[in-house]
């Protein structure tokens, strides 16, 4: 059924993107293959954060550096990525801990009561895990934006300012943040909905104590604060990377590096 | 200026974290703020891990018994895939027996607070890294959450008589307007993207109608969870697919049309094919990161099920079939919808912005 789909979306993108878009087709592939490795890894008891920060990293060096090639500004944009991971890191640990927001609320009764509760495995890190992997894609997205569109800047204008090039990413960050802030909204608005057709005739005060509401609006805001962080961060490394000699010099023997192995 | 600004927006958060710990008075449930948590580890073979009881004294916040000491029990077992695990912070609503005197048990934990720090960050970090951008995403944010909240409270009064599906396509279209006039003003450029936005929604959404019409019975299996729901999972369904690409959707349209206003702007001679070349060039770069993201955002919400299963030694493919078909679906749709925006708000930005163009030329 979905084979039908991806079929659909394979030859759209074809269509559309030729090379590109089948580069896009295989990198949307594999962030898939890293989703289902992530569960496989977490049924076979590994710890849920600490896969869930690998999967962030191969999902980062992937789109990153393959999607867009090893340069300062890719570097940047990765170191990016990994700060603003660990800070929202600390948030979720806050509020997932503070706030009890657990595995399951009491609308998914009927598919808990399928299985036995006693998995040894804690949930809470679980939901830790996943709130760190579904922020990855925006957070990536929106530091690639800044670090390329900086670079551009850099491109057009070598003698400017560390300073300058700073707030010119911030500015740039600012023109892309009402539309990521929008895209996530709707990514996500239809779980509301599902949520109040449930609880119909809920008083406001026992929605917004209500577990699942919690978790609901949680990872929206985590996701936007996400992509709102990604912004000062990006601005502040990619401004700093791409003016510093020895980071240039690094980079371009890397690329030297490979250009050497894929010579081979 | 900017730093009188920052002085104020900290002085109201910090006005407003301190309400939020302090709004006891504002339930009429009983809340309890626990004081002291004594803890019992069992093994228990029914289950077949360890299970926690916890001996939790309190004192009640608020109502009739405020400042009374009362004790009750909470258990929960080592993996917390449903109990709730009571820390030394937690409050909690509880509920009293019939005669008044002790604690029958808990109905729910008091959440209101994080929930409220969590939004007070993001409001505080979009405004100090943002600034005026800032506000007029909040602003633009804000409208679009009324209006779910209008159309989800318009839904709940008439629940009988109102076609949940065709309230959120009226929803859909007020808030591609709204969103897309809000953060780009009146202009041309606003109109293209406003069009091409509506009606690559139309098509890719009719697509998508269409396929799950044709493949109804094998979805029907997915959705076997929900039979039970209390509500029209159909059209609730289709909501899903309608909504959540509206924003890549948006995002594209309003990509697509300001780059063509400008290359018209600065060539007012340009021709159809080199603005057709130039605007697939730039949907190309936005294209791939807007499909991991849709992923990324969407489809990592089985998580949880899925673990549950897997822990319980369901096979991993089995539990993507069972758990993860329907959200993949939901996915695929919208991304399929994305790929399609592309070349429909070409057609349209250029249909649009051409025409006037000609016009000013005559």
């Amino acid at each position: 059924m979905n084979k039908i789909l991806f079929l659909v979306l394979l030859i759209l993108l074809l269509l559309i993107g030729r090379k590109r878009g089948l580069k896009t087709f295989i990198s949307f592939i594999f962030c898939m293959a890293l989703i289902v490795l992530y569960l496989f890894l977490m049924k076979l008891g590994a710890n849920a954060i600490i896969t869930a920060f690998i999967i962030c990293i191969l999902a980062s060096l992937v789109s990153i550096f393959l999607l867009n090639g090893i340069s300062t500004k890719t570097l940047a944009a990765f170191i990016g990525v990994m700060i603003v991971q660990v800070i929202t890191f600390v948030l979720i640990c806050f509020i997932t801990n503070r706030a009890n927001i657990g595995a399951f609320s009491e609308e998914s009764l009927g598919t808990v009561a399928c299985f036995n509760q006693g998995i040894n495995y804690n949930m809470m890190n679980v939901i830790i895990g996943m709130y760190l992997v579904s922020i990855v894609g925006t957070v990536i997205d929106t530091s690639i934006s800044v670090s390329s569109s900086m670079n551009e800047v850099l491109e057009n204008n070598p003698k400017i300012k560390e300073k300058e090039l700073y707030k010119s990413g911030m500015n740039i960050g600012g023109d892309i943040l009402s539309t990521t802030i929008n895209t996530l909204f709707f990514a996500l608005i239809s779980v509301f909905i599902g949520f109040f057709m449930w609880h119909r005739g809920m008083s406001f005060e026992q929605v917004i104590n209500y577990k699942s509401f919690a978790d609901d609006v949680a990872r929206l805001i985590i996701a936007f604060i996400g992509s709102v962080l990604i912004i000062p961060v990006t601005s502040l490394i990619s401004s700093k990377i791409l003016l510093n000699k020895k980071v240039i010099n690094f980079v371009d023997d890397v690329q030297d590096r490979i250009s050497e192995i894929f010579n081979e | 200026m900017k730093k009188i600004g920052l002085i104020v927006i900290l002085i109201i958060s910090i006005a407003a974290i301190v309400f939020v710990y302090n709004d006891y008075f504002l339930y009429k449930n009983p809340i309890l703020k626990v004081t002291s948590i004594k803890t019992i580890v069992e093994d228990n073979d029914a289950i077949g891990e360890k299970v926690y009881t916890q001996h939790i004294k309190g004192i009640i916040k608020n109502g009739r018994h405020r400042g009374k000491k009362y004790e009750l029990t909470n258990t929960y077992s080592e993996s917390l895939v449903y109990d709730d695990k009571i820390e030394n912070h937690t409050e909690l609503f509880v509920e009293f027996s019939v005669d008044d005197n002790e604690i029958n048990g808990i109905t729910g934990i008091k959440r209101d607070k994080y929930i409220a720090i969590l939004l007070i960050i993001f409001i505080d970090l979009i405004l100090i890294i943002a600034g005026n951008k800032g506000v007029k995403t909040l602003i633009s944010l804000f409208v679009n959450i009324g209006i779910t909240a209008g159309a989800i409270l318009l839904f709940m009064k008439n629940i009988t008589t109102t076609n949940l599906l065709l309230l959120f396509f009226i929803v859909a279209i007020i808030f591609v307007v709204s969103s897309l006039f809000i953060t780009n003003g009146k202009s041309k450029k606003t109109l293209a993207a406003i069009v091409s936005s509506i009606v690559s929604l139309l098509i890719s959404f009719g697509l998508s109608f269409l396929f799950i019409k044709l493949n109804e019975e094998k979805i029907f299996i997915w959705t076997m969870d929900y039979i039970e729901a209390v509500f029209d999972y159909n059209n609730y369904l289709y909501v899903c697919i309608l909504l959540s690409g509206l924003g890549a959707i948006m995002d594209i349209s309003i990509t697509i049309s300001s780059a063509l206003s400008e290359l018209i702007r600065k060539n007012k001679k340009i021709d159809r094919l080199a603005l057709i070349k130039s605007g697939k060039e730039i949907s190309k770069d936005i294209i791939g990161t807007m499909i991991n993201v849709m992923l990324f955002t969407c489809y990592t919400s089985i998580i949880p099920t899925v673990v549950l299963a897997t822990r319980n030694n369901m096979n991993l493919i089995t539990a993507l079939d069972f758990y993860g078909n329907l959200e993949l679906m939901i996915v695929l749709c919208n991304c399929i919808g994305i790929v399609l925006t592309i070349p429909i708000s070409l057609f349209i930005s250029i249909l649009i912005l051409k025409k006037k163009e000609v016009k000013k030329d005559e």
